[in-house]
């Protein structure tokens, strides 16, 4: 106990220095911008970001970066309130009923819900997190480069299998990004893997620029296409402080969110999102007015939007705890950490403690900024939502490039950025979903390490893998959810033919 | 699955075997003793394979008689000079930064941008890019100590 109050303490001493406080600010301050902001989400934001933390320390990093990825949940239920666009593919849902509620003349307590049931959620998240992540942390230390092995093949299944669309189509990304992270200097034998004779090659692609392409870039020539002209509600926005029935029917919807976006976000791939989903439909399945889902019913505000604050907190545990990332923004902190010359992985928690705890208790400070700059700012969010694409997309681009070349101070980055940037475009018109081949490219080196290692100490024998009830529950798990499309597929269509 | 799938998955094939037949040049190694060409084959040959079950359904829905593609993507036809224009000014970014320098190329390319999307006025696009170009030096070049190129007119 003397160790976790000495540990709280030093998080307190590091999230309260005056430098980590402004961070804290420029990050949820920036993740509200892009949550209201169409056509940039936060895995742009942080990969645009990443090179500007080079000269601060890592926590300070982590801590903005953190910031920038909390923050963008809270900014993006606004114009899914407001506009009936969801700013983050997290606030889909709190369209159905936040918009109702705002064309109603709600929008206020609509806004409210969603500012207060985040900040609940959110901290709660944050303390489950405190609690559960060194003891996990502690059993992680017991892991062999197998059980690595299988977490991470486990990591890449679950993120194909709640990809959005073809799941034939996320099996190939994430193997693509398996294969792009190959290209360079083999980390064992020296030698050179598909680099064409460009020495730019040699360190193999630079995330930034890849990201920047896919994300940034892509992102913007897609966006260009479609028309962005959306129609804001006119009505004034009173009362944002929700009454007294508002307050009672949403404090179940509050409590269960949490905890089911807390556990659901620790789950690889993508937990926010399904966590905002799942929450809805246990929400409407408990309601006894299950009718006015989708008519404007509060709970359904406050239960997706606790879900997806609380997840936010719960990706944290399996990069703390394992090194791990649970989804692409994760992956880009780890990214970071690794920037930063810090291992992430068990040791972590215990080599750094200020890493950890210094950034969970700045996710406290955080969720106050959010609510103090979600409530009384609501105004300036919504003029910035007015802001045209045609004045957004140059200076989105503009960072995209400044990202990419100040990496390494070359051009060759910005090219890279370019290629991808078209490629990105080509997986949106043909639904590629992109995120498994980020997660896959950062994995990518530390599962073939695992896998080689794993293979030199069984002297050959796949069975390492299937020895361990760890690695093997991993890969049964695994398997499964990569087949399992296939046999519902089949269910569905015997289904169809019975009827 | 839309015919496009079919021509995604022969690209998926391609690549495999294209990516598997270098793995073989760098070396697979021994099981016991995995050489620098062992993962890469391993993952092209599943992005082959892969590939391979993308182009089985895109022809299986074929023969079915496939489903009324409700695909409603534009390709780039409302705005093409825009998309156009926007490949062209970030590749003329890549080229003309080392020669011109951050300040003038950083100018020109936001410039570029405001005024296709806007054709009729001067003087936002020349305030905002001006005004973002100085910004940007003062916060990337003087601040955080970026190194950016001068080019040939030496700031």
């Amino acid at each position: 106990m003397t160790g976790f109050l000495e540990n709280l303490s030093l998080g307190v001493h590091v999230a309260l220095t005056a430098s980590n406080l402004l961070y804290c600010f420029v990050g949820v301050f920036l993740g509200t911008l892009i949550g209201v902001l169409p056509g940039i989400g936060p895995t742009g934001t942080i990969a645009i970001l990443l090179p500007v933390t080079y000269g601060i320390s890592p926590v300070s990093a982590i801590i903005m970066l953190a910031g920038i990825y909390y923050g963008s949940q809270y900014g993006g239920s606004t114009t899914s309130i407001l506009v009936n666009i969801p700013g983050e593919a997290a606030s889909v849902v709190t369209c159905l009923d936040g918009y109702q509620m705002a064309r109603q003349g709600r929008a206020g307590p609509a806004l409210g819900i969603a500012a207060y049931s985040s900040f609940i959620a959110g901290t709660i998240g944050v303390f489950i997190l405190m609690f559960l992540a060194k003891p996990l942390a502690e059993v992680a230390i017991k892991f062999g480069p197998a059980e690595y092995f299988s977490l991470m093949i486990l990591g890449l299944a679950v993120l194909t299998y709640l990809s959005h669309g073809s799941m034939i189509k996320a099996v190939i990304m994430a193997t693509l990004g398996v294969s792009l992270s190959q290209i360079g200097m083999d980390i064992v034998s020296g030698q050179l893997r598909f680099t064409f004779g460009m020495a730019n090659l040699e360190d193999g692609i630079g995330l930034i620029p890849l990201v920047m392409g896919i994300f940034g870039v892509g992102e913007v020539l897609a966006n260009l296409e479609e028309s962005n002209d959306f129609e804001i509600l006119k009505a004034k926005i009173k009362g944002v402080f929700p009454n007294l029935k508002d307050l009672m029917d949403s404090v179940g919807a509050i409590i269960r969110g949490t905890f089911l976006g807390f556990f659901l976000g620790i789950l690889p791939g993508g937990g926010v999102v399904i966590s905002s989903f799942v929450s809805y439909a246990v929400e409407k399945k408990v309601s006894k007015h299950p009718e006015r889902f989708g008519m404007g019913a509060i709970e359904g505000v406050a239960g997706p939007e606790s879900a997806n604050n609380a997840a936010t907190a719960g990706a944290f545990i399996p990069l703390f705890t394992l090194g791990i990332p649970s989804n692409a923004v994760m992956a880009l902190l780890l990214g970071a950490l690794m920037i930063h010359g810090l291992g992430p992985g068990p040791f972590l928690i215990s080599e750094h403690p200020e890493i950890f705890w210094g950034t969970i208790m700045s996710m406290y400070i955080g969720n106050i900024f959010l609510l103090v700059l979600n409530l009384p700012l609501i105004g300036l969010w919504v003029k910035l939502l007015k802001t045209p694409y045609r004045f957004l997309f140059p200076l989105i681009l503009f960072f995209c490039i400044i990202g990419s070349y100040s990496v390494n101070n070359n051009i060759f980055d910005v090219f890279v950025m370019f290629i991808f940037g078209i490629v990105g475009y080509l997986f949106k018109k043909f639904r590629y979903e992109p995120a498994p081949l980020i997660m896959a490219f950062i994995l990518g080196p530390m599962l073939e390490t695992a896998l080689r290692q794993s293979l030199r100490i069984s002297m050959g024998s796949f069975e390492i893998f299937f020895s361990g009830p760890i690695s093997v529950s991993c890969l049964i798990i695994a398997l499964f959810l990569l087949l399992s499309p296939i046999f519902f597929k089949k269910r569905r269509q015997m289904v169809r033919k019975m009827s | 699955m839309k015919s496009h799938d079919l021509v995604g998955g022969l690209v998926w094939i391609g690549l495999g075997i294209y990516l598997c037949i270098g793995s073989i040049k760098l070396g697979l190694g021994e099981l016991h003793n995995p050489g620098p060409g062992f993962v890469p084959f391993l993952s092209a040959a599943i992005l082959g394979l892969w590939g391979a079950i993308l182009m089985t359904f895109a022809i299986l829905k074929k023969l079915d008689g496939g489903e009324k593609s409700n695909d409603k993507r534009t390709w780039v036809k409302e705005n093409w000079k825009g998309f156009v224009s926007t490949l062209a000014a970030l590749f003329g970014y890549g080229i003309l930064l080392d020669r011109l320098g951050f300040l003038i190329t950083t100018f020109g390319f936001l410039f570029f941008l405001f005024k296709i999307t806007d054709p009729k006025g001067w003087k936002i696009p020349l305030m905002v890019s001006g005004l973002t170009t100085i910004l940007s030096y003062l916060l990337f070049s003087v601040w955080l100590q970026g190194a950016f190129p001068k080019g040939i007119f030496r700031f």
